[in-house]
């Protein structure tokens, strides 16, 4: 396990860098949108990685619910922190891909609409875990995200749904979805890369989470022999 | 602004919030270790200047 913690961080800030590497000056350019395309690669993978830490938050708060283990609560405060940051990643990139090649920063379309809704969501769970006060709080932390989870796949699902501004899916939308192998090789390689810097971030800040519950703990303790 | 611009900028903001995050989940980090060990040394100290532990 010792061996194997700085081995996976090198594999991924290796991954990391052969993507970047990839995506800006080996993967071809797209016809239409020219180099800005690029912006694609590190957009989608960042939401993906955002949505998968989302999904976790609902899987951890469940099994909270269920069982009031404090790992499965720190695991939820963990992926939700880590969710929320690749999330804002994912809006600002779409930002500035909107910008030179629809021409306005923002549109009020259902895909855009749907995530912002979505990440302004986790940020509430964040807040109320964080200013919530009583002993309630981590079980109105884990409702509230049970029910959060809905607009993930609304969000999903909105480009199917809905005429949008925001690009067809490229993946699962139909015959005439999909992408050139060279893109593609690019992306797939890319969507590693960030699903294991995810992992990192998740595995970190839950560790961070752990040591802070026991901290509370041990002063809680002190409290009590009246050393505090 | 060119859309090379654009791209730059995308990649530049992406890797100084990634990085800024986990500068700031370490530093929390290291923050909660030295609370920790300044609350056992004083728990330590305080349970030996106790009348009840002599």
């Amino acid at each position: 396990m010792k061996k194997l913690v700085p081995l996976s961080i090198l594999v991924t800030v290796a991954l990391l860098g052969i993507t970047s590497y990839f995506a800006l000056l080996v993967a071809p350019t797209e016809a239409t949108m020219g180099d800005v395309q690029r912006i694609f690669y590190y957009h989608v993978s960042s939401g993906w990685v955002g949505m998968l830490c989302f999904f976790v938050n609902f899987v951890a708060s469940i099994v909270y619910l269920w069982k009031r283990s404090p790992g499965s609560d720190a695991l939820a405060a963990a992926s939700a922190e880590v969710g929320v940051v690749f999330t804002g990643v994912l809006l600002l990139l779409g930002m500035l891909w909107a910008r030179p090649v629809w021409g306005i920063w923002w549109t009020w379309d259902a895909r855009l609409t749907t995530t912002l809704v979505l990440w302004l969501i986790y940020v509430s769970y964040l807040v109320l875990r964080r200013f919530s006060a009583g002993g309630q709080t981590q079980v109105l932390a884990a409702a509230f995200a049970v029910f959060g989870f809905v607009d993930v796949p609304i969000v999903y699902m909105s480009i199917r749904w809905f005429r949008t501004q925001h690009p067809a899916p490229v993946i699962g939308g139909g015959e005439n979805s999909g992408m050139a192998p060279g893109i593609a090789h690019v992306f797939i390689l890319t969507l590693v890369a960030f699903t294991l810097l995810g992992a990192w971030f998740v595995w970190l800040r839950y560790k961070l989470a752990t040591e802070e519950q026991a901290l509370e703990s041990a002063h809680a303790q002190a409290a009590l022999k009246g050393v505090a | 602004m060119t859309s090379i611009m654009f791209l730059k900028v995308a990649y530049i903001v992406a890797w100084l919030i990634y990085l800024g995050y986990l500068a700031r989940i370490l530093l929390r980090m290291k923050a909660v270790e030295s609370e920790r060990a300044e609350l056992e040394r004083t728990s330590a100290r305080n349970a030996a200047a106790s009348p009840l532990t002599r």
